[in-house]
């Protein structure tokens, strides 16, 4: 009985998990493999000839924001790490983490009204004589999609990163300081390498949760390509084609998962050295 | 003796009364796809305004979302009673539903034909009443309402807008990025116009609006899409019905596709510029009716048929459908026009007369073809 209680106290937690994450999945992923005579690849098939171009801009699109993001997190973490202006410091601490508490849908509809070609960023630039108003365009396309990622992702990002660097013995920063090393150097040199780990699951979280955002590519931009968020949602409200939208689903899961993967390999290898 | 008799009978005509009253109280349940301002058409308007005429009944409006998705949601629950055994009858009495749901429905016995005994059965006579894009829905529904996509336009930088498809591709190839719509994924009034499109420049404008369904006739028009992917490289995507009116509130672009219903009542509310205009071109653009309709197996099958009927009553069509929603009326607007004062009336077919409306508003295309054109367009356009 005693060697059993570990599993059974184990068993609702496990249970729950695979009823509502294992069971569905399976379906979908299944769901992507049937049609109307029984087993078929033409889901899959009709996925990749509509929405090729979809999954390529959703990877550049992602890929692009993650990189942005590493660079934010990065810059910032070591600004309050390193950084010597205590007002500075203190305000950018207090400030970086506001977004982390804003939903994607909300960033989205006050991105739309700022970088819209008429929207608030333009038209305080033009009111102020920044710019003249022939130079306004908006920003409502793939560029607002990656700010609006980065804008929203960055705070959580910095959390990690920031923290792991405030957790660093200091010892070797001082040395390095000692020995007449710059900012840039130290942090390039010494900081970023010891918070590695850090920064990729950082990044890592940051690009599957953006992988999955639906409401700030339909809301910021209504172009063509889009990413496979957009067209799976459209698959399934528009023609209540379950099937595509189900392939579109796992060709998202593959790239997540490939992410994942990759990282995973990495830290075993990190732990085995 | 005699008061032990009394009380007795007066416990048994409480006990019955209260048997009678509870036999009259009736919870109706109507189900509808759609906005929100769909719930708060029932919620706000209807339901109240039926519960006042009708004591005991009590009107519970439930929203099953935008689009045909909602829809979709409402045939799932029915289709799911359906195969439930031991169950007699349904819990949705009255739904609301798009064209292309109602045709499915009507084909798989879904539905229960009451037009014929509705008082007002007769009062709507237009084609949508009849055939919804290519099924034959005679008897099953009756209009809601109806719904167009128009062109809006600014006549302050367009004195003289395109009259049709050919004057609007010129138009956009000589202003670039003044033209927007919201593609296919974006809405309906950006399908509307790609539908309008396929019309314009398609072989044969009848056939998709008709059928039969014919592979061929979709790879007919391959030509009219690759004009379209053109157009294209001219225009502003927007993101959205309400994206579109955003662009052209803001001066962003001078020309889109628009909901007349969204357009007007977003000019009631003050939020978009009261100078903006609407044309219909000739070569047509479509709209789309929603439908009352009464599941086949409705609890309350009666109250529902009388729900309806006062729902497509000239003077309610007039008050909530017109004057409120903006919409243009289910029922044929000439019973309607007597419930309304002028300046409602004008308001409404203020820039797309009624002449306009019976020349350049059409159907959506048959569902194969509706299905098979947005595919097209991916496959054309997008690719």
């Amino acid at each position: 009985m005693q060697r059993a209680l570990p599993y059974l106290l184990l068993a609702p937690a496990l249970a729950v998990v695979g009823a509502f994450f294992l069971l569905p999945l399976g379906f979908s992923v299944a769901g992507a493999f049937e049609g109307p005579q029984g087993a078929t690849t033409a889901n899959l098939r009709r996925a990749f000839e509509l929405y090729r171009t979809d999954l390529l801009f959703t990877l550049v699109i992602v890929a692009a924001a993650t990189a942005l993001i590493g660079l934010g997190a990065v810059a910032i973490g070591g600004y309050l790490t390193l950084g010597r202006s205590r007002i500075a410091l203190r305000l950018l601490g207090a400030m970086y983490r506001w977004p982390l508490f804003i939903p994607f849908i909300v960033a989205a509809q006050a991105m739309r009204g700022f970088i819209g070609q008429n929207g608030l960023m333009n038209n305080t630039l033009v009111a102020i004589g920044v710019m003249p108003q022939e130079w306004a365009q908006s920003f409502l396309d793939w560029r607002g999609i990656v700010i609006t990622f980065v804008w929203k992702q960055l705070p959580f990002a910095t959390l990690l990163v920031a923290g792991a660097m405030a957790a660093l013995d200091r010892a070797g920063i001082e040395a390095a300081q000692n020995l007449g090393a710059g900012r840039l150097r130290i942090l390039l040199g010494i900081v970023v390498p010891q918070v590695g780990r850090n920064i990729m699951v950082a990044l890592v979280l940051s690009f599957v949760t953006m992988m999955s955002v639906l409401s700030v590519p339909m809301m910021i931009s209504g172009q063509s390509p889009t990413m496979l968020t957009v067209a799976m949602a459209w698959r399934i409200n528009a023609l209540g084609d379950y099937g595509t939208a189900n392939a579109l689903g796992l060709v998202s899961c593959l790239v997540t998962g490939l992410v994942a993967w990759a990282w995973l390999r990495q830290s075993v290898a990190e732990r085995g050295a | 003796m005699r008061r032990r008799h009394i009380l007795l009978a007066s416990a048994s005509l409480a006990a019955l009364s209260r048997e009678a009253a509870a036999q009259q109280r009736v919870t109706l349940n109507v189900l509808t796809a759609g906005d929100q301002n769909m719930v708060d058409y029932i919620t706000d308007y209807l339901g109240p305004l039926f519960q006042r005429q009708n004591p005991g009944v009590t009107v519970r409006a439930i929203g099953t979302g935008p689009g045909d998705a909602g829809s979709q949601r409402i045939w799932e629950r029915l289709e799911a009673q359906r195969r439930a055994s031991g169950t007699a009858s349904v819990d949705v009495d009255v739904a609301v539903v798009h064209q292309n749901m109602a045709g499915r429905m009507v084909s798989e016995g879904m539905l229960s034909r009451y037009r014929e005994q509705s008082a007002n059965g007769g009062l709507a006579t237009s084609a949508v009443t009849r055939n919804a894009l290519g099924q034959d829905v005679d008897g099953f529904v009756m209009p809601m309402f109806n719904s167009q996509v128009a062109i809006a336009f600014n006549p302050a930088r367009v004195a003289n807008p395109p009259q049709d498809f050919p004057g609007l591709e010129q138009w956009a190839r000589q202003n670039p990025r003044r033209f927007g719509y919201n593609g296919i994924r974006g809405g309906m009034s950006g399908v509307g116009f790609v539908f309008g499109w396929a019309y314009a420049f398609g072989p044969d404008q009848r056939r998709l609006i008709e059928g039969p369904f014919d592979a061929e006739a979709v790879t007919a028009l391959t030509p009219a899409l690759q004009r379209l992917r053109e157009f294209n490289r001219n225009v502003t995507i927007t993101p959205g019905n309400a994206g579109t009116l955003d662009a052209l509130n803001r001066g962003e672009i001078d020309i889109g596709p628009v909901w007349m219903d969204m357009f007007y009542t977003w000019q009631a509310e003050g939020r978009l510029s009261p100078n903006l205009r609407l044309v219909l071109p000739e070569s047509g653009l479509p709209g789309q009716p929603m439908y009352y309709v009464i599941p086949a197996r409705a609890a309350n099958n009666d109250v529902a048929r009388r729900f309806i009927e006062l729902a497509t009553s000239p003077a309610v069509q007039a008050e909530g459908i017109v004057k409120r929603f903006n919409w243009l009326p289910g029922i044929d607007a000439q019973h309607v026009q007597q419930h309304l004062d002028r300046q409602t009336w004008d308001r409404l077919f203020r820039d797309v007369g009624p002449d306009q409306l019976a020349r350049g508003a059409r159907p959506m295309p048959q569902a194969d073809f509706m299905r098979a054109i947005q595919e097209a367009y991916e496959r054309v356009v997008l690719n």
